[in-house]
């Protein structure tokens, strides 16, 4: 099975349309991805539908790189007891 | 007597929404006046002894409501002390106008309520207080059924909103005649068209009608309230009511409108009511549709009120259940504070929830959109949450002078979690139409 790292970076990847390997912990969404406000929002989404978790909006949209969301949506697994 | 307004959280209440969602049932505009202002007149406030208002609101609307009105509001002590006179807010004002005994606010103590058993209207006589729980509005309902005897008469009721919409221009032209005002107060530049005669035309005083206005009283009358402003190439057709400090922006005003207070009207806007407060700009046409406060439409917004095969319409006010309305005619139902961008397209008969954020697609948006929905890439998504509509809200209020308080947010906290049942699964739904993408 892949990693929380590899799904999110697939996610991305999909929604931004970047090759994975630009996609780095380090990278933030919106200045060095490139990801628009829409996109930020698709992107929220589809890392609810990829792991099957509900994300708090406010709380989800704050986090600005693929480290901290790769973190932050491993939180909202365990808390909501998703298997990942 | 106590008039007694009720505005119980029944099932029917949601028939409403999304525009009772954040006000009493009886804050509905209809014709020039609200519905309450036509239950007070017709159950002869001053006129029959009728000496007070009191008010009973879903408690989670209360603090806002109480902001906004000298009545008192969930109180119980205003259930002791006076003959009390309950009505509920669907009972239709021309009730009171029918010579019965039951129609009287006076005579012996009795209730009415409807085949759900919900409360239409209650009598008490003063000595018969002492016969009920008065702790609470519940309370004394559930008391008074049991003590008292039952009305007999039909007592006529407002279920859904479309027929609010469906029957102002009918209103318009009773209002007109009842409050008998026929006049220019505010001020008429030259050259203007005014066509009709002038006694059906009402123009109230610091109101500013620019060149080049034609106002059409031929087929119904006008009413323009103070420091109503309209500005040049608008043409108003009665019957018509424009409130205090509204502005009209070259609009083609046809038939049927309704305007409430501070309101930017441009574009085609026919048979339609528009609580206050809300902006439509720009072209794009409003027809049969009921707007609440706080709505921006978005240049070009444009709704449908006429289905291509002229057969009746439907509304889902559930996000399920499509209900006829009898009518061939039925724009949207807006909720408050919903926003619109730049082409949005409406279907007919849309339910638009309250709190909405709306991006257009260049095709006509799904029939329902739920409370607090960011339509956004043709799907229902949480958006940026709700905190950022907050922020939005507390703007648009402020550039009108209006101030967002802390009861609000508690408000709209509650409608939110109210309105969770219908969105979520709308959300559930654009998520895996995004992440099919």
């Amino acid at each position: 099975m892949a990693t929380v790292k590899e799904r999110v970076v697939a996610v991305t990847a999909r929604v931004l349309q970047l090759d994975p390997k630009e996609i780095l912990p380090e990278k933030t969404f919106t200045v060095d991805l490139g990801a628009e406000s829409v996109q930020s929002i698709e992107l929220v989404a589809s890392f609810e539908e990829e792991f099957g978790i509900e994300m708090d909006e406010d709380a989800a949209l704050s986090v600005e790189n693929v480290g901290d969301a790769i973190a932050f949506i491993t939180k909202v697994c365990k808390e909501q007891d998703v298997e990942i | 007597m106590r008039l007694i307004l009720l505005d119980q959280e029944t099932d029917k209440r949601f028939h409403f929404n999304p525009l009772a969602l954040s006000r009493p049932i009886w804050e509905l505009r209809y014709g020039i006046t609200s519905l309450a202002e036509k239950l007070i007149a017709a159950t002869g406030l001053n006129a029959t002894g009728l000496n007070d208002v009191a008010c009973f609101v879903p408690p989670y609307m209360a603090d806002v409501y109480k902001s906004r009105t000298d009545w008192p509001v969930n109180d119980p002590k205003s259930l002791l002390g006076d003959d009390l006179f309950i009505v509920s807010a669907r009972v239709r004002a021309e009730f009171f106008s029918e010579d019965k005994t039951d129609s009287k606010t006076t005579g012996p103590s009795r209730v009415k309520f409807d085949d759900d058993g919900d409360c239409l209207l209650i009598r008490v006589a003063k000595e018969d207080i002492g016969k009920l729980k008065t702790d609470s509005i519940d309370s004394l309902i559930e008391s008074a059924k049991a003590a008292f005897e039952t009305c007999n008469c039909d007592v006529p009721t407002w279920n859904y909103t479309w027929e609010l919409i469906l029957e102002n221009p009918d209103q318009l032209i009773k209002d007109f005649a009842m409050l008998g005002r026929s006049g220019i107060e505010g001020t008429v530049e030259q050259p203007s068209g005014v066509r009709g005669s002038k006694n059906d035309i009402f123009i109230g005083r610091g109101a500013l009608i620019h060149p080049m206005a034609v106002l059409d009283a031929e087929h119904g009358p006008i009413y323009l309230d103070e420091d109503v402003e309209v500005h040049p190439f608008t043409r108003i057709e009665g019957p018509c009511f424009v409130g205090k400090k509204s502005i009209l922006l070259g609009a083609k005003c046809r038939e049927g409108n309704s305007i409430g207070p501070m309101c930017r009207l441009g574009g085609e806007v026919e048979e339609s009511i528009i609580q206050g407060y809300s902006n439509k700009y720009h072209d794009g046409f409003l027809g049969h549709a009921y707007v609440g406060e706080w709505v921006n439409l978005g240049a070009l917004t444009t709704n449908s009120d006429l289905k291509n095969d002229y057969s009746d319409v439907t509304v889902m006010l559930d996000g399920r259940t499509p209900i006829d309305t009898g009518s061939t005619k039925v724009g949207s139902l807006i909720g408050d504070h919903t926003k619109t961008s730049i082409g949005t397209l409406f279907n007919t008969g849309s339910y638009v929830g309250a709190m909405a954020l709306i991006a257009a697609t260049g095709k006509p948006l799904p029939k329902f959109i739920p409370s607090f929905a960011w339509f956004l890439e043709g799907v229902v998504t949480k958006g940026f949450g709700k905190a950022k509509l907050y922020e939005t809200a507390a703007t648009a209020m402020g550039r009108r002078k209006c101030q967002w308080t802390e009861a609000d947010l508690k408000m709209w906290d509650e409608i939110f979690k109210l309105t969770a049942p219908v969105r979520k699964p709308a959300v559930a739904k654009g998520r895996r139409s995004l992440a099919r993408k």
